[in-house]
């Protein structure tokens, strides 16, 4: 017996679109594997994806799904789960869709609190579109508009989350699947927004010209730019300072807190103005 | 509502460790690459875009890690459960490497 993935597939539509190698794909089945592991059933999962390579999950798993907008997944997310409170939704979003064109309304749904499960695909690159300089770039990178190296400083996705008010902040990277997906199953959980910056690798675009063109290699730089979160909770202030200007974060559950969430308080201030 | 635990069970073929779809493999390398103990292998093959496909050579060697099925994103290579084949320990394959 193995794990089995095709009750949450479109199993016609495969084999995927990605390129191979692909993280989306590692990500989608630690997802699969999350689904399965807390039984929730297809009909109360809602998949929403904006555009990108990360687009295709609503295409591929089988499930209530969105293929929305660039940008604004978490606007349609925060209407699908004040109309359902009790529907599980997913948004799964591309660091140009969630961080460049969207960064507005990730930041307002973080804000709300509302109980969404945002899942940031983090792959340094505009992939679809054939490698563009993208907010989480590292500085010295080779792209198609920065072609003598990139010297925007890079955005660090978790602390904007926790800045804005999210309530369950996490990272962690494609080659470490297990892990992917014991963080999932607590993201999916957790009552509240839950963000999870997830480092994926694009060899294709990304790697080919900043000399990592093998998946594994370009997964060996993600792994080298992580530092465990026990490890980075040592270091002073300003050896974090200097190790985020490097380009290394900290992984795993990043930050943890219980707020009220903002489907129930909208419910219980529609029954005080009824006068229930 | 909890869901049926035999949705999520494949059955494996009779006596093997590891198995691979081969119409649903990239031939992307990364299962060769996170396999610890050597099972798999790269072939060349014409008939694929990529010129290779997976091969597993050594499924004696298999030691039931998943790292390889966890790691594919094409839903290509599945492992037995541990309960249905006797994966080897890997300090047998160490000694027979001559590691300590």
């Amino acid at each position: 017996m193995a794990f089995n993935y095709d009750y949450y597939l479109r199993t016609d539509k495969m084999p995927t679109l990605w390129c191979w190698g692909c993280g989306d794909g590692i990500i989608m089945k630690a997802m699969i594997r999350a689904f399965a592991k807390l039984g929730w059933d297809k009909n109360d999962i809602c998949i929403v994806s904006g555009i990108g390579c990360s687009g295709r999950f609503s295409s591929y798993i089988d499930a209530n799904t969105v293929h929305t907008t660039h940008g604004r997944t978490v606007a349609y997310a925060t209407g699908i789960k004040l109309m359902h409170p009790d529907k599980h939704v997913i948004v799964v979003a591309g660091d140009g869709d969630g961080l460049a064109i969207g960064g507005n309304h990730t930041i307002h749904g973080c804000r709300r609190n509302i109980d969404l499960n945002f899942v940031l695909i983090n792959n340094f690159i505009y992939g679809l579109t054939n490698s563009q300089v993208s907010p989480t770039t590292p500085k010295g990178a080779w792209s198609v508009t920065t072609q003598y190296g990139n010297i925007d400083p890079t955005f660090d996705a978790c602390e904007l989350a926790i800045g804005a008010g999210a309530t369950f902040v996490a990272r962690e990277s494609v080659a470490q699947a297990q892990k992917l997906e014991r963080i999932f199953v607590k993201a999916f959980q957790h009552k509240g927004f839950s963000f999870v910056d997830v480092h994926s690798n694009c060899h294709v675009n990304f790697g080919r010209k900043n000399k990592m063109a093998q998946a594994k290699k370009n997964m060996d730089w993600i792994e080298g730019n992580l530092i465990p979160k026990a490890k980075w909770d040592k270091l002073s202030p300003e050896e974090q300072y200097k190790l985020k200007q490097e380009g290394k974060f900290p992984r795993g559950i990043i930050h943890h807190k219980e707020e009220p969430e903002y489907c129930e308080e909208y419910y219980k201030l529609i029954d005080r103005v009824r006068g229930k | 509502m909890a869901l049926n635990p035999e949705l999520f069970k494949l059955k494996a073929p009779e006596n093997t460790p590891v198995w691979v779809d081969e119409s649903k493999c990239k031939s992307c390398d990364l299962c060769v690459e996170f396999c610890p103990t050597g099972v798999l292998t790269m072939v060349p093959d014409p008939h694929n875009i990529l010129g290779q496909m997976v091969k597993v050579v050594h499924p004696e060697y298999c030691i039931g890690c998943r790292e390889c099925e966890l790691e594919c994103p094409d839903f290509a290579i599945f492992v037995a459960e541990r309960s249905e084949y006797k994966f080897k320990k890997l300090n047998e394959v160490k000694k027979l490497k001559g590691e300590k």
